[in-house]
């Protein structure tokens, strides 16, 4: 390269020196540009738009009111023009449902993820940073957490947290929702840090060693500043690969407790409690099918993402 | 060796006590125990159940009700009628003696109610896990060696889709196709739900949806896993060695390549093994299998504090056994790594 530039008038080489800068120097750009030529990546994030749009199109379409309305005249009924994906057992419109199941699904599935990556990068910091017997402590509790299935765990918690008496139902922007969906939201959350504080912690142990951690706090930098600023943002490309997959995760989880039995109450339609109704309606196809096969383009989407960006941010996979 | 042996089950007590305390906490918050006498046909009187309460102990601070399911309270008087005129002695031993304590429904030792399910749960697991390492290690090294061709991507591809499945939806297809549909065509249909009749044709039968579901969702995980191991041993320089001096593909695949892909495979199958025990609850759901999984869910419904709390420890402790294992058995694979 240098030699090439040698051989060159001077004038050419700032010209050709700033195209090269421009085009790339960020570490985010370049896994940008390398996601973008991930084919499975570009499958992934299609399935995940139309997912989404499917659900927020939807709900301008059909009123909620519809997912609601049931009339056992019209139980389980065939899908039809009239009812795309049928009727469940009480007779409600099963597209309505599974539209604003979905939409509730999904904001579980992100929600919970944000509770589980502050809880995981607050703890892995605190154990990666901190070290001692503060690191011992916390990896014996990860170890701990770790050794219990995790459908176990958020059964028991959800048990205890989700007593109709104490929290009941809300009402949001005309609709009512059950409070047992934010509980699940914090127990999926609670349940599920672990391997992302392990993550943090490794790449904390790993940067705070370096040059620039010194230097910081050299210049007076305290420890908060010092850790948010120069130490977090190392963090970020396994976070957001983990986070990515566990929102897949947390979908899963939701739907597995609500199939269940156990998941969100009723009045709130999630993907999962569609399923653990349609259970024993093993004849009757249309029930189980839609839920279900929008919980799984759903999950395929996020892995298909998860698995270009993971390729993105990955520096090994430059070839 | 024996040192480290001896550290790694030193460390492990500490963990296990907190562990153990805090699920006993968590499990005791679950409700009441005895709300199952109430639907019983011959209900207890107020009296009855307030001498039940106390000879359990479930009157006591959380604490003491932990120390005696640990230690057990054979060793002090308990006051059944509250107001000290019959003091019994206590009956259990604790778990630290290997009394896990009565089931709360059915009064028998919790042990013998994971002794009657263990079994259903191990038929059904271990086959399948068996298969799901075969075929992954099969499927997995012929992949690496062809990577990015045709048959690596739609391999890759079916991975993915098996693995984002939620295990219900694959599981009620598979019933719907061969149990619900075939006989419908006038085909012979698999039979759902138990285990059969006790022969083992019929329990083959039964096996062989509930298998292939835990199959096709488990094995995309390892398959991935083995390509990806077996992709950077490929890329070594000794594997280039191996075949510049002439080596058969087939020796540097068998001898070089897969022997060190293999070591990291042995660290994800001993954290998976003890999962085993805990069964596939959604799975034994839908099929009504007789497993662990169903034996908490109902322990669990229930309010089985005792059940609840011998199949969670008996997990944990599996889980520190089989680190341990794993530890060692590395070292036996790899003569690199010493403790």
């Amino acid at each position: 390269m240098s030699t090439i530039n040698e051989a060159q008038p001077i004038t050419a080489i700032p010209k050709l020196q700033q195209r090269e800068y421009v085009k790339g120097t960020s570490n985010l750009s370049r896994s940008l540009a390398r996601l973008r030529h991930h084919r499975m990546a570009i499958i992934g994030a299609a399935l995940l738009v139309f997912v989404f749009l499917f659900t927020v199109i939807g709900s301008f379409i059909i009123p909620e009111p519809v997912s609601r309305y049931n009339d056992p005249a019209r139980a389980l009924l065939d899908p039809s023009l009239e009812h795309p994906f049928g009727t469940d057992v009480i007779g409600r419109d099963l597209l309505a449902r599974v539209i604003y199941g979905g939409q509730i699904s999904l904001f579980i599935g992100i929600t919970a993820v944000i509770v589980q990556m502050l809880v995981g990068t607050i703890i892995g910091v605190a154990a990666g940073y901190l070290g001692g017997w503060i690191d011992a402590v916390l990896m014996r509790l990860t170890e701990a957490m770790l050794s219990i299935p995790s459908l176990f765990l958020s059964l028991i918690a959800l048990r205890i947290f989700s007593d109709p008496t104490e929290f009941p139902d809300f009402q949001f922007m005309g609709r009512a929702y059950s409070a047992t969906m934010i509980v699940i939201i914090f127990v999926i959350g609670l349940t599920s840090w672990m391997r992302v504080a392990r993550i943090v912690r490794s790449v904390v142990l790993s940067v705070k060693e370096q040059e620039y951690v010194t230097a910081a706090h050299a210049i007076g930098a305290g420890s908060l500043r010092t850790v948010l600023v120069h130490i977090v943002p190392n963090c970020f490309a396994p976070m957001i690969v983990s986070a990515t997959l566990g929102v897949a995760a947390a979908i899963l989880l939701e739907a597995y407790l609500g199939f269940l039995g156990l998941g969100v109450r009723a009045p709130t339609p999630t993907w999962g409690n569609i399923m653990g109704q349609a259970n024993s309606y093993l004849n009757e196809w249309y029930f189980w099918f839609f839920p279900a096969l929008f919980i799984m383009l759903t999950t395929l989407g996020i892995n298909f993402l998860g698995d270009g960006l993971r390729d993105a941010f990955d520096p090994k996979s430059l070839r | 060796m024996t040192q480290y042996i001896i550290r790694r089950v030193l460390q492990s007590i500490p963990l296990l006590i907190i562990l153990s305390f805090v699920l006993f906490a968590f499990t005791n918050a679950l409700g009441d125990p005895l709300a199952i006498f109430a639907e019983s046909r011959n209900r207890p009187t107020q009296a009855e159940r307030e001498m039940l309460i106390r000879r359990l102990g479930l009157d006591r601070p959380l604490t003491e009700q932990y120390l005696v399911w640990m230690i057990g309270n054979d060793w002090m008087l308990v006051d059944v009628r509250g107001d000290g005129s019959v003091m019994e002695p206590g009956t259990r031993e604790g778990v630290l003696r290997g009394d896990l304590g009565l089931s709360f429904v059915t009064r028998q030792p919790a042990w013998t109610r994971i002794e009657e399910r263990l079994p259903a749960t191990l038929t059904l697991m271990i086959p399948s896990y068996l298969i799901t390492l075969v075929l992954a290690v099969a499927i997995g090294v012929y992949s690496s060696l062809r990577p990015y061709s045709l048959l690596d991507n739609t391999i890759t591809g079916l991975s993915f889709f098996f693995f984002s499945m939620p295990i219900f939806f694959i599981a009620l297809m598979t019933i719907y196709l061969f149990a619900v549909q075939f006989p419908q065509w006038g085909l012979p249909g698999l039979p759902i739900g138990g285990t059969g009749d006790g022969s083992l044709g019929d329990l083959i039968l039964h096996m062989l949806m509930p298998v292939f579901c835990l199959v096709a969702i488990q094995l995309a995980g390892y398959v991935r896993f083995i390509r990806s191991s077996m992709l950077d041993v490929l890329n070594q320089d000794y594997i280039r060695t191996a075949n510049a001096k002439g080596l058969s593909g087939r020796t540097v695949v068998q001898r070089h390549a897969f022997k060190n892909a293999a070591l990291p495979l042995v660290t994800l199958v001993g954290l998976d093994l003890p999962f085993l025990l805990a069964g596939a609850v959604v799975t034994e759901r839908i099929f009504a299998w007789p497993g662990m999984g169903r034996l908490f869910i109902e322990s669990f419904e229930r309010a089985d504090v005792t059940v609840m709390m011998a199949i969670l420890m008996l997990l944990c402790v599996m889980v520190v056994v089989f680190q341990l294992l794993t530890d060692i058995v590395y070292t036996w694979f790899d003569p690199r790594i010493r403790y």
